[in-house]
């Protein structure tokens, strides 16, 4: 597969996008770097032309050119700052939505290979780390080189001899800078590899919490931290040793180097033949030439930081996808008449190979019949379910409905043919409504209203302070029968034909658990029903049990008939019945 | 570099303290901060007289002479610059290192209930985050008293003692610099907090996305939500332009306000050397104190802003700086003879409404095993660990005549050995994970637990990793360490709720072998699920889900008790569902 480079292919069409902004932006890097240069130059003047001659005339016009100068400055450097900053939010902006058009067609099981948080800090941490290696890396070293390449040539102006003074000096001051910074990153890294075990001993003196507490060992785990704390205490004085002796370092060296144009200069010297206004001149922009120095070799490493955020990006990008569903599938074609079957056809499905899942499964379910796959934990039954709604492609055979691969059909398509209730219910940010519209604009308020009416809900949630418009904050709000009954609404809402039930193990009283099997009830009249088993299945009528065994079908058949000639599905239902899991 | 040890410290939550709590520190940086900020005017100084060495065109050895001193004079106030640096760093580090100290012996010293009230992970993060903000700010104080308060003031100074007319006259403009920053402040603080909770809220939306993405891939609102995703990106990149704006690229813009004197400077400051008042040096000198200030005061926005952050995050540690806990060791019961007596116990969860065990009855002696058996939700995790006492109970649990809830804390820990449903291990050796900080010998307790041959098998024997959680070892391997842990002080009572989950059932029949003959100065109690274990202990009590009990031992329990025969002879049939794969 062709390699993907998102990052650069984004900055790129930004800059194509604000071509006027990013020439405005080459103007602004010119101005900057020449007018910093100019003072020091109307110092010169002012010495030259007006101090040592005693004389008055032009001072005023010199002052106010000064001041003009620093004014110009103030206002490129206001505007370079606030047009990195627009356009370093714009690269920002333009690789969130790539990355986020990326997720939707991301396979399914990236999902399951990858943690929230990592993919959360691509989309965050990692794409923040590329706007700063841009704003702050690439163009900040542009126009550090930039003002030493100025300062250089303007002390040339004033005499050779000392320009090549000066690029003799780059080389050295830039290589000592680049000793401390090193040095400096070193014990930096040293430091966040303890950082990361200080805040490793605290989550996990968290985690068992209860453990430590019921051996009262939190004198014990203590003094670990403790003795985390000090050597990261001691990590951090290094840092601070660099830190702190680094700039005291670079102003002696500073002063030396001005000591030593002086010196060249004295009158029985006069190596470099240049005026006393050239020399306040030359000290000033030599002066000024330290910070750019340091600055760039800050850049560079902030450069080299980052770039593994580019890395993090782009290999996300170039993640699998699905393939392309077909567009015109859509709920009508599908189910164009009340006659709905669904069939496995000689299914198999890995996700590695040689490690089949689930192997050659076929089944037919017919319209309006209940089935109920039931078999050990890990037997592949979530699985099936992914398959069913056509979430990740079966390795080997297909799963249709009426003929249509269920793998063909657009997402967009799939709520309005399939109501999935999870284990557990996902709260999603937002209101009461929200849960169950998903905030899909295409449901109504009346659908939504209808849906929590069928599962009973309608006369809690009239009780809340906004009713249907209370914000889900907290887990609070719902006890865990009614948010296993939200689910169900929320499945139900757009009405689709078919229902799928994936094990409903929470633990609940019997009063809410009654609720919970009436409203399945009530729903199983007017849908295709598959259910994983759980304790509520046995109490809704099925028309078919699926037994799975080694991602086989080991046994299917009418409850009754499999109660008779399955001596672990009858053994696996009394249980269940005891509620004894 | 100076050994650290870290103290606990009384009044944590006055910040003064840390200070005082520094004193040596502290007055090393009023020392060098002093030092340092009077010293610095000799810098400009000497720089003056180096050019007006040469405009006098002094002897070489006169020029040499000067720009030595000057050197040595730089190289000396560097070098109380670098301790002030440093002395400041260090006193920031040990402040971090203290109040991470304090908060960490605060929140492991929470109790049961209040620790249930928090969502401890995430705010022990966040106050640890904070810790850092809140040190940054009084780093920053304590530094800008002396490099902004003391440098003004010295420079001020000498800058009256060369022309009282030129200072009033120019520095005028650098308080109202300073004066807009600190009005701008209150803007500037709106506008990076609507961006900061903006910015928090896009990743809230975003890990909202990630985190449900395949709820919302079946049900088709991928589309929808990145169209909304847009819309938060353009929103935030706004909010991001406005704040960034404001607090960076400002600095530019108070800079040039302060500059304004300039102009006098530069008039004034010439008309005196052409009257000769001035020499070229003193001009230069007074230039270089001006602009120094100027860019001091462009910065005291900066500063403003990072107290007033370091202010809302002292805010927020400080419930957690309490003063120093620690738990009372003295000891009062008599290890042997052990006689545990519940009558009527009942239970609640502080944050529940129902009781969850009611009116529970028994007597156990040292050398019994009891086990206690239920359906799902039948209280019997809840009866286990309302023994532990860490809640308040209904009832009376007596040990050795004396009730639980007088016994301290640490005396209940010594008593009572637990083991709940997660190992809860360490990322620490086996060893460690089992001694928890006492020096003792495993071998005999790896044996009770079968752990003796896979010990054998790992290279590091005792000494290997078991990893974040435990993740290097499997499911079996992990219960068996934790319970090994529980086991090996011998306490009075060991509570084990459910620990062979995950262990095969021959393990489970040795183990439990090993614990009848290897712990009979302890009174075991065995919460289990599994009924096949039973046959071989003291005596049973069987949890109903309508709060019913039944005691008796196996034998009576399968006459008597209708609910506990059913479910052995199901067990024995289906058979092991755990077996290690």
């Amino acid at each position: 597969m062709k390699k993907n480079n998102l990052v650069k292919e984004t900055i790129i069409s930004v800059i194509k996008k604000n071509i006027i902004m990013f020439v405005l932006l080459a103007f602004i890097i010119i101005a900057v770097v020449v007018s910093s240069l100019v003072p020091p130059q109307i110092l010169k003047n002012i010495i030259d032309n007006n101090l040592l001659p005693k004389d008055n005339e032009g001072l005023l016009l010199y002052a106010t050119f000064y001041f003009c100068f620093i004014f110009l400055i103030g206002i490129f450097d206001f505007v370079k700052e606030s047009l990195l900053t627009i356009i370093g939010q714009k690269i920002t902006k333009e690789i969130r939505i790539k990355m986020m058009e990326k997720l939707e067609k991301v396979n399914a099981m990236f999902f399951s290979k990858n943690e929230s948080g990592k993919v959360v800090s691509n989309f965050i941490n990692d794409v923040d780390a590329i706007n700063s290696m841009f704003t702050s890396g690439i163009i900040g070293m542009i126009i550090d080189c930039f003002k030493i390449i100025g300062v250089v040539f303007s002390i040339w102006m004033f005499s050779s001899k000392l320009g090549v003074i000066v690029l003799f000096l780059l080389p050295i001051i830039y290589s000592i800078t680049r000793i401390f910074q090193k040095r400096m990153l070193k014990a930096q890294i040293e430091n966040l590899v303890l950082v990361g075990k200080v805040n490793n001993h605290i989550s996990e003196s968290v985690k068992n919490i209860s453990m430590i507490k019921s051996f009262s060992k939190e004198k014990y785990m203590e003094e670990k931290y403790n003795e985390y704390l000090i050597d990261n205490y001691e990590t951090v004085e290094k840092v601070n040793f660099y830190d702190s002796i680094f700039s005291p370092i670079i102003l002696i060296i500073r002063s030396m180097v001005i000591a030593f144009i002086v010196i060249l200069s004295s009158k029985q010297l006069n190596f470099l033949g240049i005026s006393v206004g050239m020399i306040a001149a030359s000290i000033e922009l030599i002066s000024n030439l330290f910070t750019p120095i340091e600055n760039v070799g800050m850049e560079l490493q902030n450069i080299q930081q980052s770039i593994s955020g580019i890395y993090k990006v782009n290999e996300f990008y170039n993640e699998p996808e699905d393939n392309e569903k077909i567009d015109e599938l859509d709920v009508n074609n599908i189910l164009n008449n009340d006659n709905l079957k669904i069939s496995f056809n000689d299914m198999t499905f890995h996700y590695e190979e040689g490690k089949d899942i689930l192997k050659d499964i076929n089944l037919q379910i017919n319209h309006m019949e209940k089935v109920t796959f039931v078999g050990r934990t890990g037997v592949g039954k979530s699985t099936l379910f992914k398959l069913v709604m056509g979430l990740i492609k079966p390795s080997k055979g297909n799963i249709t409905i009426n003929g249509i691969d269920v793998y063909d059909i657009p997402n967009k398509e799939k709520r309005n043919i399939f109501g999935y209730v999870d284990q557990s219910l996902h709260v999603i940010k937002g209101t009461v409504a929200d849960q169950i519209s998903l905030q899909d604009k295409s449901i109504t308020m009346e659908q939504i209203k209808n849906s929590l009416d069928f599962v009973g809900l309608t006369d809690y949630i009239k009780t809340l302070e906004n009713s249907y418009s209370t914000l889900v904050k907290n887990d609070n709000l719902f006890s865990q029968g009614q948010k296993q009954l939200l689910a169900i609404a929320r499945a139900i809402v757009t009405n689709p034909p078919i229902l799928l039930l994936d094990e409903i193990t929470a633990n609940l009283d019997s009063i809410t658990e009654e609720k919970i099997v009436k409203v399945l009830q009530k729903a199983s009249e007017e849908h295709t029903i598959l259910t994983i088993s759980h304790r509520l299945s046995s109490m809704i009528a099925s028309d078919k049990v699926v037994i799975l065994e080694n991602g086989k079908i080991k046994n299917q058949g009418s409850p009754e008939s499999l109660l008779q000639n399955d001596d672990w599905y009858r053994n696996h239902i009394a249980l269940e019945k005891l509620t004894w899991s | 570099m100076a050994k650290l040890k870290t103290k606990p410290m009384k009044e944590p939550n006055k910040i003064i303290n840390y200070w005082l709590k520094e004193k040596l520190i502290v007055a090393w940086i009023i020392i060098f901060g002093l030092v340092y900020n009077i010293s610095i005017v000799l810098g400009p100084i000497y720089q003056g007289k180096l050019i007006d060495s040469i405009v006098n065109g002094n002897s070489l050895y006169s020029v040499s002479l000067i720009s030595f001193t000057f050197v040595f004079i730089i190289a000396m106030n560097q070098l109380f610059r670098y301790f002030k640096r440093f002395y400041i760093r260090r006193f920031a580090n040990s402040t971090s290192t203290t109040m991470r100290f304090m908060i960490y012996n605060n929140i492991m010293h929470k109790t049961a209930t209040e620790l249930d009230d928090e969502n401890i992970g995430n705010l022990m993060t966040r106050a640890i985050s904070d810790v850092q903000l809140c040190v940054e700010g009084m780093r920053k104080f304590s530094t800008e008293i002396f490099d902004t308060g003391v440098m003004m003031v010295t420079y001020i100074f000498s800058m009256i003692i060369y022309d009282m007319k030129i200072t009033l006259f120019s520095i005028v403009f650098i308080p109202i610099a300073m004066l807009l920053a600190d009005k701008l402040k209150i803007v500037i603080y709106k506008f990076s907090t609507e961006f900061r909770s903006k910015s928090s809220e896009v990743a809230d939306i975003t890990y909202n996305a990630i985190d449900n993405a395949v709820l919302y891939r079946i049900s088709g609102m991928e589309l929808q939500n990145k169209d909304k995703y847009n819309e938060e990106l353009e929103d935030l990149q706004n909010k991001a332009i406005k704040a960034n704006l404001l607090e960076n690229s400002m600095r530019p813009i108070y800079n040039v306000i302060a500059m304004i004197g300039i102009i006098i400077v530069i008039l004034m400051g010439g008309k005196k050397v052409i009257d000769g008042t001035w020499t070229v040096g003193i001009f230069s000198t007074y230039i270089i104190m001006f602009s120094t200030m100027s860019k001091k005061a462009s910065r005291a926005a900066k500063l403003f802003n990072s107290i007033q952050k370091s202010q809302i995050s002292w805010k927020r540690i400080v419930p957690y700086l309490t003063e120093y806990h620690d738990k009372d060791t003295t000891i009062n019961f008599n290890a042997d003879n052990t006689d545990l007596t519940v009558k009527n116990l009942s239970f609640i969860y502080p944050t529940g409404k129902d009781t969850v065990i009611e009116n529970i009855c028994f007597n156990g002696r040292q050398g019994e095993v009891i086990g206690i058996t239920g359906p799902i939700v039948s209280g019997k995790s809840t009866l286990g660990i309302s023994l532990l006492g860490f809640y308040p109970y209904l009832g009376s649990i007596k040990i050795d005549g004396k009730e639980l809830k007088d016994y301290t804390d640490y005396e209940k820990s010594q008593m009572i050995s637990y083991l709940g449903h997660s190992p809860q291990l360490l990322s620490e050796t086996i060893y460690n994970n089992i001694t928890l900080g006492n020096k003792m010998n495993i071998s005999n307790v790896l044996k009770d637990v079968c752990f003796d041959i896979d010990i054998k098998e790992m290279t590091h024997g005792e000494n290997t990793l078991v990893g974040n959680s435990g993740v290097r070892l499997s499911g079996g391997q992990q219960s068996r360490i934790a319970l090994a842990r529980t086991l090996i002080n011998k306490n009075k009572i060991i509570i084990l709720d459910d620990p062979f989950s995950a262990i095969d059932m021959k393990t489970e029949e040795k183990i439990i072998e090993n614990l009848r003959s290897n712990y009979k100065e302890s009174l075991i109690i065995l919460i289990s699920h599994r009924l096949t274990i039973f046959n071989k202990i003291n005596q049973i009590i069987l949890l109903h889900n309508d709060k019913k009990v039944e005691y008796g031992s196996h034998n009576e329990l399968m006459e008597n008790s209708q609910l506990y025969e059913t479910i052995y002879n199901l067990q024995c049939a289906v058979g092991d569902e755990y077996e290690e794969k």
